[in-house]
């Protein structure tokens, strides 16, 4: 993942996630105040609702003392007092509540006994106890019917004005749909009242409008609690999975006057609207959002490329200059952060160029002077004999010629000797400046091993050093060139065999090592200084006596350009491994 | 003081003399005059729809006093221990078309009626009847002594129909038309009983009872029915109204299957039943409270049913046992506009059985011509035409279905199969009601027959218009 992916993700994602924690915040905040407001709706619904309630019961207990001051009651209040039989009124209630606009009426005796009952007439004779409530205001009656069923009902009890013994009328309204659909309910709001609340829910105890209806068993669990705790249960009720549909339920129980809730009216206010509008705004906001997070992608693509170009350059170029591409420079656009790292590569490529250029030719003079202390070195030890044979030759010109022949004799062969000695010490410097490149071809690394042990064997067994060979059973395909690795891998067998002048053990190994072969040569000598192990490969760098310091650096050379690696490392207990290693070829390919 | 004495005196002779002269012009009946009948039930309707009363004959009449009177049939002897009885029709006698009544006329009539029984009828007390000459010979398997009234039942009418399909019979009037809802009847000229005073009867049938009381208020109407419930208020109203003695049995009855297969249940039914507060309040003290088939006056006994409500001794009876809710239907009590009355009825004996431990309801009131069938528990009116002690329990048993039979003649008998009939806890007699009728001004000489129908043949209109 590039950087500049990598700010565009980061970007994106805090851009995002600020529009999505401000859209969540927002709409969190919308949903809380809109159903406040709902909640204050509904609130004043029902209290508009029960004030109606109130004012209905109050229209109900005015009808009732309308009628008990009825002339029309007055006369059969005194007719029966003075001892008319109240059988002829058997059905004075229907017109009566047909005046005063009442669903319920009966006319009841001073001892209770019914005489007329609009909504039950085969009722007369059996007692009404509701006369106990003359007087008081409207009140919640469950009035039992001949069908079997039972009507919830606002009743007032009256006694007839001037009854002597006294005539009860208790009448009423009922709860039903018709009173339901009187109230002043806005649109959308539902009034339903659910009745027989003794028993287990059941929606066929609603009645209402017939649009409330469909929903009514949504409603049982506010129905269930309201009837149960005797106090208003709220909630929202979700009829279906359309939110829109939703509706804000008040269940209000309804209770007689000993407490016992009758039924319960149930308020179904529609949050339609309100889903609609919080809808509408949430879209809004989607689309607000989504416009942000486009507009925030693309300025976070700009701001990305802008921010990342620059250094995008600084890593391209330092990976150039980390290819040896010393001359490497960026461009400097800006004066921020990033321009001063601009010029601060610039800088530092140019002094390394600097250093470099230093240190090559440090190296360059450092390496002539040892070269040149290598040569005087060199030729110092055959140029003193030369020296001495030839100022011995000039003191025998002295003598007796025959003694001047010997001594010439044995000058000009000392002469030829230390000349040989010479020569030897120039070719190898010229062999070091000729080693000619490799003719790779396939070979097997283990003949290369084998080939060195078989011609250093015998020797091995003079100087008494052991020899422990671990070599893979399995081919060791390598592109190399036969010879030089022989002549690399027999230096290092020779070092290992001056390293143990008194005997040791020589351990040869190659196996393979990953996609290497793996060849280490170690012996058991003395062993090699961190300073040894740092220099040894430097050529010229020597710790023999007679040493050209050329070996290892031909060993190196040889297997640099075999495109493989050589290190050096003490072994523990005593003796340094030398370690080769020489890429496998793949599939038959080096 | 002379002279003054006697123009007062003479004043107050012309005023007598005019008040007087009316008087006596009331005293005889006048022909001619359209009399106005409101109704609220079908004219046609089996057994006594008053169209049918008008139109159509029987072969005997029953008497005031009990037994049967000549009508179509002059004469009739029984024989073969009232196994076979021979009534000798009438000579003389003609259909309205003109065809005179022959005795294969009425043979084949009353076989008629016998093939299609009118829904609540019982079945024919003969087995076989025939036309024999100027006799119709009817023979049974069983003895019938009380066949000359039984004869006398509307049901036993004689009719034929016309080519159209018109109803044809003997009787004091013709069917003439029907439009605008009247059904129009002429005066029968030729009527074997006399010519009828008026000329023509209006009969304008289903008019609920609001509707023919409105009628007659404003003139529009001569006679309209007054149900017993509303007799009270029809007097208090002034109006004049005739009122019949008990002549409709209005009883429970209990199938003796499902929750009330046990005669205690039924017993226990029988006895929550409150039936003074039906005939206090519902009927307005009107007929008489009765625990028996047949009316005080008529049977003696029935004092001896008892018709007290117990309601201790019903819940005894009912003991633990859970009633599933029955229906209580009221069928055949729809007369003059009594159904909501049937209904109220239903609904109290349904309060008076809940009371006992029953759960009982209440079903819409329907007819037995419709087929209404409503629940273990009915509520029925059994319409009594019989005026004789023994056709009248026998006519009531039929109309009950019971296939008990009358052979005695003495109370004794009569009250030994009542209560043989009515031990059994399947029929719960109510009430004995009255039929009644609310006349106008104008209609003179109208009095009621022993079954409560107005007799209109003998009835005439003051001013003969």
């Amino acid at each position: 993942v590039t950087l500049r992916q990598k700010m565009l993700l980061m970007l994106a994602l805090t851009v995002i996630g600020v529009v999505a924690a401000v859209g969540w915040t927002g709409s969190v905040r919308v949903r809380h105040v809109f159903e406040g407001m709902d909640r204050e709706q509904t609130d004043l619904l029902v209290s508009q609702f029960q004030r109606e309630f109130n004012h209905r019961a109050s229209e109900t207990a005015e009808a009732m003392d309308r009628m008990a001051a009825s002339d029309t009651l007055r006369g059969i209040a005194f007719q029966i007092g003075n001892g008319a039989d109240a059988a002829a009124y058997l059905t004075v209630a229907v017109p009566l509540a047909q005046e005063y606009r009442l669903d319920y009426l009966e006319l009841v005796t001073h001892d209770g006994s019914i005489i007329s009952s609009l909504q039950w007439t085969a009722r007369f004779g059996y007692k009404e106890p509701a006369i106990a409530a003359a007087g008081r205001p409207a009140f919640l009656k469950q009035e039992d019917l001949p069908d079997g069923t039972s009507q919830i009902g606002l009743f007032a009890t009256r006694v007839v004005k001037g009854s002597d013994p006294p005539l009860y009328v208790v009448g009423g309204r009922q709860l039903d749909a018709g009173f339901l659909r009187d109230f002043p309910a806005p649109a959308g709001t539902q009034l339903l009242i659910y009745r027989n609340v003794s028993g287990p829910f059941d929606a066929h105890n609603f009645t209402g409008v017939t649009e409330g209806l469909e929903f009514a068993e949504h409603y049982q669990a506010l129905v269930d609690e309201a009837r149960t705790n005797a106090t208003n249960a709220e909630g929202v009720v979700y009829p279906t999975s359309r939110k829109e549909e939703s509706l804000s339920v008040t269940a209000i129980p309804l209770k007689a006057p000993d407490g016992n809730v009758l039924a319960v009216l149930v308020v179904a206010n529609s949050r339609r609207s309100m889903v609609e509008v919080q809808r509408h705004i949430r879209d809004i906001a989607f689309g607000i959002a989504g416009l942000g997070i486009i507009f925030a992608v693309l300025a976070s693509l700009w701001i990305a490329a802008r921010i990342s170009r620059p250094i995008e350059e600084l890593a391209r170029a330092a990976g150039q200059v980390a290819a040896g591409e010393w001359e490497t420079r960026v461009d400097i656009r800006s004066l921020d952060e990033v321009g001063v790292l601009a010029r601060s590569f610039n800088n530092m490529t140019r002094q390394l160029s600097e250093q470099r250029e230093r240190l090559v030719q440090t190296e360059r003079v450092a390496a002539w002077r040892e070269l040149a202390r290598r040569l005087a070195h060199e030729l110092k030890n055959p140029l003193m004999p030369l020296q001495i044979t030839v100022e011995n030759m000039v003191r025998a010109k002295k003598l007796p010629k025959k003694q001047f022949d010997e001594v010439f004799k044995e000058s000009a062969a000392t002469l030829e000797e230390e000349i040989e000695n010479l020569k030897t010490i120039v070719g190898r410097f010229s062999d070091f400046s000729k080693l000619p490149k490799p003719e790779a071809v396939e070979m097997d690394a283990r003949e290369a091993v084998r080939r060195v042990l078989k011609l250093y064997g015998p020797s091995l067994e003079e100087k008494h050093i052991d020899l422990g060979t671990s070599i893979s059973a399995e081919p060791l395909p390598i592109m190399g060139d036969s010879e030089l690795l022989h002549r690399a891998l027999s230096n290092l067998v020779l070092n290992a065999m001056d390293a143990m002048p008194e005997g040791g053990t020589l351990t040869v190994a190659a196996v393979r090592a990953k996609e290497t072969a793996r060849i280490s040569v170690a012996d058991t000598g003395a062993g090699l200084t961190p300073e040894e192990c740092e220099r040894l490969f430097t050529p010229y760098y020597t710790t023999k006596r007679h040493g050209t310091g050329l070996g290892l650096a031909i060993v190196q050379s040889v297997i640099a350009d075999h495109h493989g690696t050589i290190g050096v490392e003490n072994v523990e207990g005593g003796g340094a491994r030398f370690v080769i290693g020489l890429p496998l070829m793949e599939n038959g390919r080096g | 003081m002379g002279r003054r004495f006697a123009i007062s005196y003479g004043a107050a002779l012309a005023l007598l003399a005019c008040v007087a002269l009316p008087a006596g012009a009331r005293t005889r009946p006048h022909y001619g005059g359209t009399l106005r009948i409101e109704t609220l039930d079908d004219p046609w309707q089996m057994p006594d729809g008053l169209a049918r009363r008008l139109v159509l004959d029987t072969l005997t009449t029953a008497s005031d006093t009990g037994g049967a009177l000549p009508a179509l049939a002059a004469r009739w002897e029984s024989g073969n221990a009232d196994h076979r009885w021979e009534f000798w029709i009438r000579p003389g006698v003609h259909f309205q078309d003109g065809e005179a009544l022959t005795s294969d006329t009425v043979a084949a009539a009353l076989s008629g009626v016998c093939a299609r029984p009118a829904p609540g009828m019982g079945a024919c007390p003969w087995r076989a009847v025939r036309g024999a000459g100027e006799s119709v010979v009817f023979v049974s398997d069983s003895a019938v002594p009380d066949l000359p009234e039984l004869l006398a039942q509307r049901e036993f009418a004689i009719a034929r129909q016309d080519g159209s399909g018109a109803v044809i019979g003997t009787g004091p009037f013709r069917v003439t038309g029907f439009a605008n809802g009247v059904l129009r009847l002429a005066a029968n000229d030729d009527c074997w009983a006399g010519r009828p005073f008026v000329d023509t009867v209006e009969l304008r049938p289903r008019r609920t009872i609001r509707d023919q009381w409105l009628d007659w208020s404003v003139g529009k109407a001569d006679l309209v029915e007054v149900p017993p419930e509303l007799v009270r208020q029809a007097e208090q109203q002034h109006m004049n109204v005739l009122i019949s003695g008990p002549v409709d049995l209005l009883a429970m009855t209990i199938d003796p299957q499902g929750a009330f297969a046990s005669r205690e249940m039924r017993q226990a039914a029988s006895l929550a039943v409150d039936r003074t507060a039906l005939y206090s309040v519902i009927f307005q003290k009107q007929g008489e409270v009765t625990g028996s088939l047949l009316p005080q006056e008529l049977s003696g006994y029935a004092f001896l049913f008892p018709a007290d409500q117990d309601l201790d001794r019903a819940r005894a009876l009912r003991g633990g046992t859970t009633v599933a809710m029955v229906m209580l239907g009221a069928t055949d009590v729809s007369v003059a506009d009594m159904s909501a009355t049937g209904q109220l009825v239903a609904a109290r004996l349904a309060l008076n059985l809940h009371e006992a431990g029953f759960n009982v309801q209440t079903a819409p009131s329907g007819s037995r011509q419709t087929g209404a069938q409503t629940g273990p528990l009915e509520l029925r009116r059994i319409h009594l035409e019989a005026t004789g002690a023994r056709a009248a329990l026998d006519e009531v048993l039929a109309r009950f279905g019971q296939n008990s039979t009358v052979t005695g003649t003495d109370a004794a008998s009569l009250w030994q199969v009542e209560r043989g009939v009515l031990e059994n806890e399947t029929i719960v007699p109510l009430l004995w009601l009255p039929r009644a009728w609310a006349a106008g001004e104008r209609v003179r000489d109208l009095r009621l027959l022993p079954d409560g129908e107005p007799d209109l043949p003998d009835a005439s209109l003051e001013t003969g218009k």
